[in-house]
């Protein structure tokens, strides 16, 4: 009967702490921490969450109707001072590349974008060499 | 054995997840008086397109920046409150006061901001999500006009995180009137300005690049077009996108370049993009935007 009790009382004890537990990324959690990152003379739009699942998922997507002669300025945050391998990459509305913060030999955590054509941009974060796939990032303007 | 069962109910109740969930979306379900057909097209997807839209704070920055003064007239007064009565004009209202609380945040009109502020909160408690503004911190920084910056993060991240629990609640229905409702203020505030400053090419611009936005609030719309309410929204804003159509905004691709700036990747964008939009075009957006607001907030 002891055992019986024991076994049941473990299973439930790991049905409560599993999900806590075994959470592999509170990307919520560093989309909320990356908010003070944005730059001086930003005004904050959106935070957004980087939720790779272990590696499972190759790619984040949002969308955001960028507007001609506004700044935008978009900023990575992971557990790190680094961006963990966490790339942002920008496509306008026929899925054109703009650019990408993997540049230049090296990931950028940041990247600014004087938008010069209004439409439907795809912000696409992906993963390079990263450790935790987790992360979050943060969108701000200014004209 | 009868104190093994009671713990393995108590376990298996709490290991359930949240019972509170369910109460609250009982709760949620029976003061809903928008009582709509889930739509086919999954929750995903639908807020992967209400995300696209712009905050309306974009607009009142370019206001101030135009140099045109503050001018509260063109606001819903926030005595208003008491006119909306079901959550359909709820949602939309605080959708509009929404966007007037930050048009005033902008020129700091601090006075002004109090009272939407109330009359947000008023709103928000009417449709549950009042949990979401920490008023009394928003009022305090709201006195106080170097908290500008604070209070704008403060208030964009509420109204975000709104959003996010009204699609988390199956309730995107009012997400979306939400941001229905603070579009169409940015717009006939922007409408109004241009009135007065009509040689302001870019506002008439900005009027114009309004059809990308309308576009995606009128395919949001038609998912819930099973609600009366939402039905005759979207009829009214045809006629709107009727104009909208008339409208050409042409765009030419270059392959952008960049340069690193203080450590920052900045994007040399090279495309561009025009709007070919006439004065018959403004005139009639602005009179059918404001009689659609009219409706809305009387």
């Amino acid at each position: 009967m002891k055992k019986i009790i024991f076994t049941i009382s473990f299973l439930s004890l790991l049905t409560l702490v599993a999900p806590s537990a075994f959470a592999q990324c509170d990307a919520d959690e560093y989309a909320e921490a990356c908010i003070p990152k944005l730059k001086d003379g930003f005004n904050f739009v959106k935070s957004y969450s980087v939720d790779g699942e272990g590696g499972s998922k190759a790619k984040v997507e949002y969308s955001y109707v960028f507007a001609k002669g506004t700044q935008y300025f978009i900023n990575i945050c992971s557990g790190g001072e680094e961006t963990d391998g966490i790339v942002v990459s920008l496509y306008d509305s026929t899925r054109k590349l703009v650019s990408t913060s993997d540049a230049n030999g090296k990931l950028y955590s940041a990247i600014g974008y004087p938008c010069n054509a209004t439409g439907i941009y795809y912000i696409q974060f992906t993963f390079k060499g990263s450790a935790n796939h987790c992360g979050g990032a943060v969108l701000g303007f200014k004209r | 054995m009868r104190n093994l069962c009671f713990s393995l109910v108590v376990l298996s109740l709490y290991a359930c997840g949240p019972n509170k969930d369910a109460a609250e979306q009982a709760i949620l379900d029976s003061v809903d008086s928008i009582a709509v057909e889930t739509p086919e097209i999954s929750e995903d997807v639908i807020a992967d397109i209400i995300q696209q839209i712009p905050s309306p704070l974009e607009i009142s920055v370019l206001l101030k920046e135009s140099g045109s003064a503050y001018d509260y007239s063109m606001l819903n007064p926030d005595d208003m409150v008491s006119n909306y009565n079901n959550n359909f004009s709820k949602a939309l209202n605080l959708g509009i006061y929404g966007t007037d609380l930050g048009y005033t945040n902008i020129y700091k009109e601090n006075q002004d901001a109090l009272g939407y502020i109330g009359s947000i909160r008023d709103l928000a408690d009417g449709l549950n999500i009042g949990q979401f503004f920490d008023f009394n911190t928003i009022r305090k920084l709201a006195t106080n006009s170097n908290n500008l910056d604070s209070l704008l993060l403060i208030t964009t991240k509420n109204f975000n995180k709104i959003n996010t629990y009204l699609q988390d609640q199956k309730r995107s229905n009012l997400s979306i009137l939400l941001l229905t409702g603070g579009w169409l203020e940015a717009l006939h505030i922007t409408c109004q300005v241009y009135k007065k400053n009509p040689d302001n090419v870019v506002l008439k611009e900005k009027i114009g690049e309004q059809k990308i936005i309308l576009e995606q609030i009128q395919l949001l719309l038609s998912l819930y077009e099973s609600d009366p309410d939402i039905k005759n929204l979207s009829a009214q804003l045809k006629d709107l996108q009727g104009v909208f159509d008339q409208i050409e905004i042409t765009t030419t691709y270059a392959e952008s370049t960049f340069q690193e700036v203080d450590g920052v990747l900045m994007i040399v964008d090279n495309s561009t993009s025009s709007i070919n939009i006439t004065d018959q075009n403004v005139a009639d957006i602005t009179s059918i935007t404001a009689a659609i607001r009219n409706n809305i907030i009387n």
